[in-house]
């Protein structure tokens, strides 16, 4: 257990009468970068939510870094989220200048002005976006916003790192490119989930892939 | 960290800038109803203080008291924390002082055998201590000394101006009351709107880890700010209203004259708006779930 990051265990999850996810067991060690795929409303985003705690399971018991997230109160959510680097299918950047989008989260820190730029600048520069601090989200790329949202989600050096189709709107330069940052992040130490429908990501991948369909886990494999 | 809340308010509050405009406005306007009702009550309070200022207990005393026995009355009114002068008038004073009132009409005294007036106290007050309650009190204590004859008062003008008083306290305070309320709800509902505005961006600090306080923060500055803005715009109206609207119509209006008011308010009206739009903003994001 000391080196599992995720772990679920018969978790299941449902909207009215649709069940979501069905009784999934998996688990993922820390430092892993594993892979989350299956079609449009197999539940991945569904998953990604349980372990963020945007949503409560009906039944089973999740742990996050040993802890069990059913036992965390609403008070405890805001420092469970600070662990985990999330990466929105729809990004959420707010209206704010790039610098202002990514400094968020030292910010909710509580982080010290003064110390937020230097963190700030050097994750930018690690997404290669050191040069946009001082634009506004709506007038970069799709590309660019994808890795403003990296950004924002690694600053903070987070446990884990969840990404909710990562690639979905790229082309496959700039899904690769992103794919280098997640592995760059991954190599230091962080445990990374990456939803994704996407089979030519999951090529060569040489980590662990967890199928998701109709809310069952179907298969599990290492490529 | 502070600083970086209320960058974002002040950010936020140009972001919306119609809408705090027009509530800041509203909350002028109210305050400046307010301030006129704290001004009318305050008047009111110097014009009755005033009036009484001269108001005395004429005690009447038994014929045939020596010095001492009256002097024994004058010791025992003046134990009274009350009382603030005692003038006695003799006999023969009081009917010198009538005679001089009388002037050419004195032959109404021809006839009288002997001086019917009686000697009197009158007890000056102290200007706090007259009010209808406490008067009607003195009166009777000094109504039951021994030598004291009858005890007079202006029982009815006391009432008057009492009852004036009281009603323009209660008049001010459920107006300034029903206007506060207002202006909260001003405020609530502006930091409302403008929360549910934000709506989206709330839910992704929530998501990135903020805290409730961390959101609601800069929120609690806005509404501060709004009703700060509002109190600064309602002092300038009322130090144009009382400084030149208002000299030029005590000029023409003598009655008028006696008005005052005091420059305190004009530095109280900024920290009540400040007051009532963090209170607003409280009652809105308290009631608020996300």
């Amino acid at each position: 257990m000391d080196n599992i990051m995720i772990s679920f265990d018969g978790v299941s999850k449902t909207y009215g009468h649709n069940p979501a996810i069905r009784n999934i067991s998996f688990s993922i060690g820390k430092g892993e970068m594993s892979f989350l795929t299956g079609p449009s409303g197999a539940g991945k985003s569904t998953l990604l939510k349980l372990i963020y705690l945007a949503e409560r399971p009906d039944s089973g018991t999740i742990f996050l870094d040993g802890m069990e997230t059913e036992m965390v109160k609403e008070s405890q959510v805001p420092w469970v989220r600070r662990k985990i680097g999330i990466v929105f299918q729809d990004f959420k950047l707010l209206p704010r200048t790039v610098f202002d989008n990514v400094a968020l989260t030292l910010r909710i820190r509580w982080m010290h002005e003064d110390d937020v730029k230097p963190v700030v600048h050097e994750t930018l520069k690690l997404v290669g976006l050191r040069h946009k601090a001082d634009s506004y989200p709506a007038a970069l790329s799709g590309g660019e916003q994808q890795r403003v949202v990296i950004a924002r989600a690694i600053v903070g050096e987070p446990s884990v790192l969840l990404a909710d189709e990562p690639t979905g709107n790229l082309d496959p330069d700039t899904a690769a490119g992103v794919m280098r940052v997640f592995r760059e992040i991954n190599a230091r130490g962080t445990t990374i989930l990456v939803a994704t429908h996407n089979r030519e990501l999951l090529k060569s991948t040489g980590n662990f892939i967890f199928r998701l369909d109709g809310g069952s886990l179907t298969e599990e494999m290492f490529q | 960290m502070g600083g970086y809340h209320l960058k974002v308010a002040v950010s936020e509050m140009w972001r919306e800038r119609w809408i705090n405009l027009l509530s800041a406005l509203s909350i002028a306007v109210g305050l400046f109803l307010i301030a006129l009702a704290v001004l009318g009550v305050y008047n009111v309070k110097i014009v009755t203080k005033k009036l009484p200022e001269r108001f005395s207990i004429t005690v009447f005393l038994k014929d045939g008291l020596s010095a001492s026995e009256v002097q024994e009355i004058n010791r025992a009114i003046r134990k009274n924390p009350g009382v603030k002068t005692l003038t006695y008038t003799s006999k023969e004073d009081a009917l010198k002082d009538l005679k001089a009132t009388l002037l050419d009409s004195d032959y109404v005294m021809e006839g009288l055998e002997e001086n019917p007036l009686p000697a009197s106290i009158a007890v000056g007050l102290r200007r706090d201590s007259v009010t209808d309650s406490s008067v009607e009190a003195l009166a009777r204590k000094i109504e039951g000394l021994v030598g004291v004859s009858e005890v007079e008062y202006g029982k009815k003008l006391l009432r008057v101006i009492e009852s004036v008083r009281k009603g323009s306290e209660f008049a001010g305070g459920f107006l300034i009351s029903a206007l506060s309320a207002a202006l909260i709800f001003v405020c609530y509902s502006t930091v409302k709107i403008l929360f549910y505005r934000k709506k989206e961006e709330i839910e992704t600090l929530t998501l990135l880890g903020a805290t409730r306080w961390f959101i609601r923060a800069p929120f609690l500055i806005e509404g501060g700010l709004i009703g700060l803005g509002g109190g600064v715009l309602s002092s300038l109206a009322i130090a144009a209203f009382v400084y030149a609207g208002y000299r030029k119509l005590a000029a023409s209006v003598p009655l008028m004259g006696a008005f005052s008011m005091p420059p305190e308010l004009l530095y109280w009206m900024p920290l009540t708006g400040l007051c009532l739009g963090v209170a607003g903003s409280l009652i809105a994001i308290g009631r608020i779930k996300f």
